[in-house]
């Protein structure tokens, strides 16, 4: 029973590490850029659902409406001004930068927000289902985990059928080759980016009512999503979703078989064995640079 | 020749700076400050300026370093050089593991790496009971050789040491075998190998002597403060600032790592004491009273790492080869 | 009697499902100068990636100097005497030219006064000394093409594996160039020569593999190569460069 209620849980959470990890890995593939702002987008998105809930007392689920579009025009605007300056730099020039601009987010927030944590309680936020004896999954995990299938859905039959997806995953593949076709590369990656944003934010959005929000939230969120590309191969879409279920479940896992002050300990531990044993990811192209 | 002069008339210099200020201990605290993140740079520079591998982690050689000597002289009563010895033991192993691990990869790895090992380090300091948790480890007073050592000089002269050990390593890796090796593998690795060169092996190298350095420096720092946490020596953060610094003088120069720390050390001091604040609220720029003067008094101590952000950013945009970068022949 | 300093026996290179070396064998002899033609997507570059460790091989063997060398890593290789250098060429860009054949030297000698010293008479050898404290990067390409010789020939290999080192250059620059091979060759150094120019390559080389989509279509001296009927037809058919 233990270990059922373990997995489910880690399951419905790890649903939700896998929407930042495909925002990540969306990034990478398609700009070739290890995006560290990445944990911080996932602290705005956060603080976007509390405040819709405190201020304009809309339901955080409702409130993705808006913080989708919002995300990514923010996302889009980091882009066009920041990011596609560094993009033909050295990878290290394009870490530094992101961390600044993490670095930026997460203590302007500090200052905005102040440092003790929020925490968003809506009326279902403790109620749960209890499929079976023994088993309780959270009500509001339940949501997220919908909402991320939906998403994933949505985001799947854009890549694989909208003209723009194929051209985002023309860049993806070869980005040379990409532009001689005619493709606006400098668009996709703006776009791209914008995708990422708003799947970051989202993510953030769907655990907000199940976890502390906080300035440095976003922190912890980045090596996962790190962990998570990286086992699925980065760059791989696909990858990084199967990825988010398998860190969700590790994690949860170690919570329950180790202890909760250890999980994400094993998370990086496994993110190492990755490497050592398999660098290429369990989706990515054998070789991967 | 040159550089080996100019580090010791810096050296010389430096040495006579104490005697100069006199009894200061503020001014020396800074100035001891300085100095550190002086070294920890130069000592990241050995592997992100030479090898071009940046890494991301480096508060873990630097915490490996203030916790063992902490953990060893709260418990045993030991020479503290040995356990500065032990530190750079233990260092030297977390960074061979990362090593084994990631230098057959390219790219991004290393980076990433870099960062979750820190991070395993961090959080399993944390955690353990040993390594004295959340609360940290106190130590009441450190002696050596009979001597107790609870003035600042002794730091002074000791941080100066270690930061004149990396600078004249940094000078003699310019001109030697395996410096020469380092740059190749930084410019191009296909290029490097096919020229007889061990990537892995060079960049192992380079890594061990960056993290003991690192680690030399954490144990001076630990005694120096006599208290240590993980948020003081092990955060992300401290690893940022050791590159920020490193960048803004210029990566892959001998005088960066030092110029980087002139200027960022005093800067956040002047953020962490509200110098800068009083300043624009004395000198008249913004009236006390107003809204953002007061969000000033009230903000900007706690405003430095936000400020490092900015810093890291326009650097990367307009000055990515650093203040020294701006004058070096080179392309 | 003839020594074979280099065999290749049966090697095959597959990526996926493409094949892009498809059991070629061939032998190499000491001192000779041989020569690897063939068509774009022969495969000529591929087998070189294979032969200096940068690629593993599917199948086969590769023998260098009495070892066999398949699964050794590029700067094993290097260090045992076969060398290579790039048909895209790949200066240490920040580097001085000076610097850069350095490196070659420190194969040979650990002391950075001795590199130095070796790398000079190597600039020397290339007519590249004027150039010496120039950054790499900022050579032209047929200069940089000498310096990516005069790297590799600072090592003293046994072998030199040139990737089309006079693609792209002049027909004064290519000439140079071949007289500096032929001094290479007679100091003792076997040469294997990948080169689309089919002119460059008969009048340098004493044999000649052809290689076509993967597979070897032909060897021999290069007057049979020339009169070859399946290799003018490989050629014709495939676009020729020359």
């Amino acid at each position: 029973m233990m270990f059922l209620q373990s997995l489910l849980s880690g399951i419905l959470t790890g649903g939700v590490y896998a929407l930042a990890g495909i925002g990540m890995s969306l990034v990478f593939g398609v700009m070739n850029i290890s995006n560290f702002a990445h944990g911080d987008l996932m602290m705005l998105g956060m603080y976007l659902a509390y405040f819709a809930f405190t201020l304009l007392h809309i339901d955080p689920y409702l409130a993705l409406l808006l913080i989708i579009p919002t995300a990514f025009l923010f996302g889009f605007m980091m882009e066009k001004i920041f990011i596609n300056r560094v993009i033909n730099h050295p990878h290290q020039n394009q870490i530094l930068l992101t961390i600044g601009l993490g670095l930026i987010m997460s203590n302007t927030a500090l200052l905005a927000f102040s440092s003790d944590p929020k925490i968003l309680t809506t009326s279902y936020s403790s109620s749960a289902v209890t499929p079976l004896d023994g088993i309780s999954l959270s009500l509001p995990l339940l949501f997220s985990f919908a909402i991320t299938c939906l998403i994933t859905a949505i985001l799947y039959l854009f890549l694989s059928k909208s003209s723009t997806g194929m051209a985002l995953r023309a860049t993806s593949q070869n980005r040379e080759a990409a532009q001689l076709m005619g493709i606006n590369v400098a668009k996709m990656s703006a776009i791209a980016f914008g995708i990422g944003t708003s799947l970051a934010a989202t993510a953030g959005a769907l655990i907000a009512p199940t976890y502390y929000i906080h300035p440095l939230a976003g922190h912890s969120f980045l090596l996962k999503a790190f962990t998570i590309c990286v086992l699925g191969g980065l760059g791989s879409v696909v990858g990084a979703a199967v990825g988010g279920l398998i860190i969700g479940v590790v994690e949860s896992m170690a919570s329950t078989y180790i202890s909760s002050d250890w999980k994400d300990v094993v998370v990086f531990v496994l993110f190492l064995a990755v490497l050592l044993l398999r660098p290429e990811g369990l989706f990515g192209k054998k070789g991967g640079q | 020749m040159k550089e080996i002069a100019t580090i010791a008339i810096f050296g010389l210099l430096a040495a006579l700076l104490p005697l100069l200020i006199g009894e200061n201990p503020y001014l020396t605290g800074l100035l001891i400050t300085i100095l550190m993140m002086a070294s920890l740079s130069s000592a990241w520079n050995i592997l992100g300026g030479f090898a071009g591998q940046y890494s991301f982690g480096h508060a873990a050689y630097f915490g490996a370093g203030a916790y063992t000597t902490m953990i060893l002289l709260s418990r045993f009563t030991v020479n503290p050089l040995l356990t500065v010895l032990a530190g750079i033991g233990v260092a030297c192993m977390i960074a061979l593991l990362t090593g084994t691990i990631v230098f057959r990869l390219r790219g991004h790895y290393f980076a990433l790496a870099s960062i979750a090992v820190a991070e395993i380090v961090r959080l399993s300091v944390l955690n353990f009971e040993f390594t004295g948790g959340a609360q940290g480890i106190l130590l009441a007073d450190v002696t050596l050789w009979g001597v107790d050592l609870n003035s600042k000089n002794p730091f002074y002269y000791g941080m100066l040491v270690v930061l004149l050990c990396t600078l004249f390593l940094t000078a003699y890796l310019k001109r030697s075998k395996t410096g020469y090796y380092l740059q190749a593998i930084r410019e191009d690795q296909d290029a490097a190998a096919s020229l007889g060169i061990d990537i892995a092996r060079y960049k192992n190298r380079a890594l061990l002597m960056s993290a003991a350095l690192t680690s030399v420096t954490g144990s001076l720092y630990a005694l120096y403060i006599r208290f240590i946490d993980t948020s003081a020596v092990l955060d992300l953060r401290l690893s940022i600032e050791i590159i920020l610094t490193a960048i803004i003088g210029g990566v892959g120069t001998l005088w960066g790592a030092v110029l980087g720390a002139l200027l960022l050390v005093p800067l956040a001091e002047m953020l962490r004491s509200n110098v800068l604040g009083d300043l624009l609220v004395k000198g008249g720029f913004i009236p006390e009273t107003s809204t953002l003067g007061l969000f000033l008094k009230e903000n900007l101590a706690h405003a430095h790492v936000l400020v490092y952000g900015i810093i890291t950013v326009l650097c990367i945009l307009y000055l990515p080869k650093g203040i020294l970068g701006l004058f070096r022949r080179r392309k | 009697m003839i020594q074979h300093i280099l065999h290749i026996t049966h090697v095959s290179k597959h990526f996926g499902g493409n094949v892009a070396v498809s059991d070629v064998s061939f032998s190499v002899d000491e001192k000779e100068i041989f020569g690897l033609i063939g068509p774009n997507g022969a495969g000529k570059t591929t087998l070189f990636n294979c032969m200096t460790g940068f690629f593993p091989v599917t199948s086969g063997d590769i023998i260098f100097d009495s070892k066999k060398i398949n699964t050794l890593r590029p700067d094993q290789i290097c260090r045992l005497g076969m060398v290579r250098t790039w048909q895209r060429v790949k200066p240490l860009g920040s580097l001085t030219v000076l610097e850069n054949v350095m490196i070659g030297a420190f194969s040979i000698t650990n002391a950075t006064g001795e590199a130095n010293i070796m790398a000079m008479e190597q600039l020397h050898a290339v007519g590249l000394s004027d150039y010496a404290t120039k950054p790499a990067g900022s050579l032209p390409i047929g200069l940089k093409k000498k310096l990516e010789l005069a790297r590799v020939l600072a090592s003293r290999p046994k072998m030199l594996l040139l990737d089309e080192i006079c693609g792209g250059l002049n027909h004064t620059e290519t000439d140079s160039i071949l007289a500096i091979i032929r001094a290479v060759r007679n100091s003792g150094t076997t040469i294997v020569f990948i080169e689309h120019d089919m002119k460059a390559v008969t009048s340098i080389c004493d044999r000649i593999v052809v290689l076509n989509s993967g597979e070897k279509l032909a060897e021999g001296t290069p007057e049979e190569i020339t009169t070859n009927p399946a290799v003018i037809a490989a050629y014709l058919g495939g676009g020729h460069h020359a």
